[in-house]
């Protein structure tokens, strides 16, 4: 990656703090830390998704910590900020521990996740500092996203637009839509991660309905795509690396993840997408919280 | 009873040496769109002749989604949310319906001022049949919170709105005709423009509302109406949201019974609006809702013939309305408590 200039606060303030995260055991924590502070959350209202927000958690912090957003703590308007999307709605408040870690949104509201009258709710959206879209509906973020990234150029601003979508998120037509169009513009600033968990709230998705080689689908629409675990900040981090490097294309980043990382009895099991944990349960998810099974 | 009709095809084929409302509208956007690099156009395949012009001479403020209206409208949110003034504009069925969706949550929800411009309302395209007629695109539309409903019945009249939309970026839907229309303003309605309506002529007996293209149809009928003695007012309704409910109510008490004129189905569109008003601000007033037939048109005619056979033609409505006029107000006494009826077809 390319060093930014010293003068500019906004990108220098970034690299500050992610020098010291690049450190991938710092990186490891954090995935202990965002699983615990969602699980926290849910559990105390017993409203939210548990699965698919773990399932995209290394991602979502491989971008915030690991140097690859530029965002200057405390400044969520700041009009030159990276934009960040996580179109698969279920795991928008995946992003809340991380917002108020950066002092976008009050960490006094994680206490509230999902009560009345509060900021942080189910689905994410604008008027939660920091969140750049709406969510909750699948299918809009890619295209929104696409649109951002589009300005951006066309204002000769260095920005990027990173949005999360959710392999079962890829039966929504208008997915595809945006995916020619993003190929078709040459939208190098555009970066999609789908979080390929293989899983929809009905089953596994290659038994439901075969999405098949996500890979080959965005690449003939003009995409660079890379396939790699989804759990590995190594592996995140060495493709994330590639932004502006794709000869003019969007990257699409295949990230193979599983539904629930983290909690056993909820890996790879679609019933417990909405599902709460009664008290053995509980127990049982914080003894697998305490083990951390992200490694690299 | 043909005389009438033909009368009306003949207005329009005058009307032909117009400017269509779509080059009228794309002219001024781009005029404006060479001094403000922020202006952003996306067509998904809808041509028009003015647009040529502003591919070639603005090519990247011109952005092609392809016939591709749901994720026009998802990126048109995120350019407007990146601060830049976009207008998209396809066939008014689908850039309504098809793509509500996104209208809802990445417009209107999110609050972005993007323009969204239909073309060829009601039964505008010819022969089409359903697919194209757009006759349910108010009662879908207005559901939309914070949203605008402008529809130009003229040149003048979408020049101004046009204006606006450029000058003072909001979410409007703006319902351009396809044919082109005769004048209807004289360089007045830019005086009306923030009052949302505007009482083009007055009478005595009863007030008929509508817009766009069915205006010049209920100018016909007021014609028509004059000579069997019955003394018609005609306001045009061009923004049906928001509603100028104190103003068009204090307009609308000026007459003893009101008749609202739209080319859409009745459920939920131009007339209802209207209806809610006066319900809600306990208006005793007569109301007489004429509109389409809640049914899919499969004909060939063309426009003036499915209107004439649904009871939308110049003579079926001003016999509809005499006979509105001739009926006893079934609560004339202040004290009564019914309030307004409403009589469909």
């Amino acid at each position: 990656m390319v060093a930014p200039a010293e003068t500019d606060p906004r990108t220098s303030a970034g690299r500050a703090s992610s020098q010291l995260d690049l450190d991938m055991s710092a990186l490891i924590e954090r995935s202990a830390w965002l699983r615990k502070e969602l699980f926290r959350m849910v559990m105390r209202t017993k409203k939210g998704h548990i699965p698919s927000s773990f399932s995209c958690a290394e991602i979502l912090i491989a971008l915030f910590y690991g140097g690859i957003l530029r965002y200057q703590k405390g400044r969520p308007s700041d009009p030159l900020r990276d934009r960040i999307i996580v179109s698969k709605g279920h795991a928008a408040m995946a992003l809340y521990p991380i917002l108020a870690d950066l002092g976008f949104v009050p960490a006094a509201e994680l206490e509230n996740f999902t009560r009345k009258d509060c900021l942080l709710r189910m689905y994410a959206d604008p008027s939660i500092p920091g969140i750049d879209s709406i969510s909750g509906s699948l299918g809009h973020g890619l295209g929104i996203g696409a649109g951002m990234a589009l300005a951006a150029k066309q204002d000769g601003r260095d920005q990027r637009a990173f949005v999360i979508v959710g392999d079962g998120e890829c039966y929504e037509g208008s997915v595809w839509e945006s995916a020619v169009f993003a190929g078709h513009q040459r939208l190098d600033n555009l970066v999609g991660i789908v979080d390929r968990n293989r899983m929809a709230i009905m089953g596994p998705t290659e038994n439901l309905l075969q999405l098949g080689s996500l890979e080959d689908k965005f690449r003939s629409f003009g995409w660079e795509t890379v396939s790699i675990n989804g759990h590995s900040y190594r592996e995140i981090l060495d493709v994330l690396e590639r932004i502006g490097e794709t000869g003019g294309r969007p990257l699409a980043i295949i990230a193979n993840t599983v539904k629930g990382k983290g909690i056993s009895f909820m890996e790879n099991k679609s019933e417990w997408h909405n599902r709460m944990p009664d008290a053995a349960h509980q127990e049982q998810a914080w003894r697998d919280l305490e083990i951390n099974s992200i490694t690299n | 009873m043909a005389g009438s009709g033909n009368q009306l095809d003949h207005q329009l084929t005058m009307a032909a040496k117009n400017k269509l409302m779509r080059d009228v509208l794309i002219e001024e956007v781009f005029r404006q769109a060479q001094r403000n690099r922020n202006i952003l156009f996306m067509s998904a395949d809808l041509g028009a002749q003015a647009l040529d012009d502003f591919r070639e001479k603005l090519p990247a403020q011109f952005v092609y989604p392809g016939i591709c209206e749901q994720n026009m409208i998802d990126v048109a949110a995120g350019l407007a949310k990146s601060g830049k003034t976009v207008f998209t504009y396809a066939m008014a069925s689908f850039i309504t319906a098809r793509c509500f969706e996104q209208l809802k949550c990445s417009l209107a929800a999110m609050q972005q001022p993007v323009t969204v411009i239909s073309v060829g309302v009601g039964l505008g395209y010819d022969d089409a049949g359903p697919t194209h007629y757009t006759t349910e695109d108010i009662a879908c539309m207005r559901t939309l919170s914070g949203i605008e409903i402008w529809t130009p019945s003229d040149e003048e009249s979408t020049l101004e709105i046009t204006r606006l939309c450029c000058e003072r970026p909001a979410l409007r839907y703006l319902r351009l005709e396809r044919p082109a229309l005769p004048a209807i303003y004289q360089g007045t309605f830019a005086d009306n423009l923030e009052a949302g309506f505007c009482e083009i002529s007055t009478g005595q007996d009863v007030c008929i509302v509508s817009s766009g293209y069915m205006l010049h149809r209920a100018l016909q009928v007021q014609q028509e109406l004059q000579k069997a003695g019955v003394d018609a007012g005609v306001v045009d309704l061009f923004r049906i949201k928001p509603l100028n409910s104190a103003a068009l109510l204090a307009t609308l008490n000026g007459y003893s019974k009101i008749v609202t004129l739209e080319e859409q189905v009745l459920a939920g569109g131009f007339g209802s609006a209207i209806c809610e008003v006066l319900m809600d601000e306990d208006a005793q007033l007569p109301v007489l809702r004429l509109g389409l037939p809640d049914r899919y048109f499969f004909e060939n005619g063309g426009r003036n013939h499915v209107l004439e056979k649904y009871g939308l033609g110049v003579p079926q409505l001003t016999e509809r309305i005499r006979e509105f006029v001739r009926k006893p107000v079934p609560f004339s006494d202040s004290d009564s408590l019914e309030r307004s009826t409403v009589v469909a077809l």
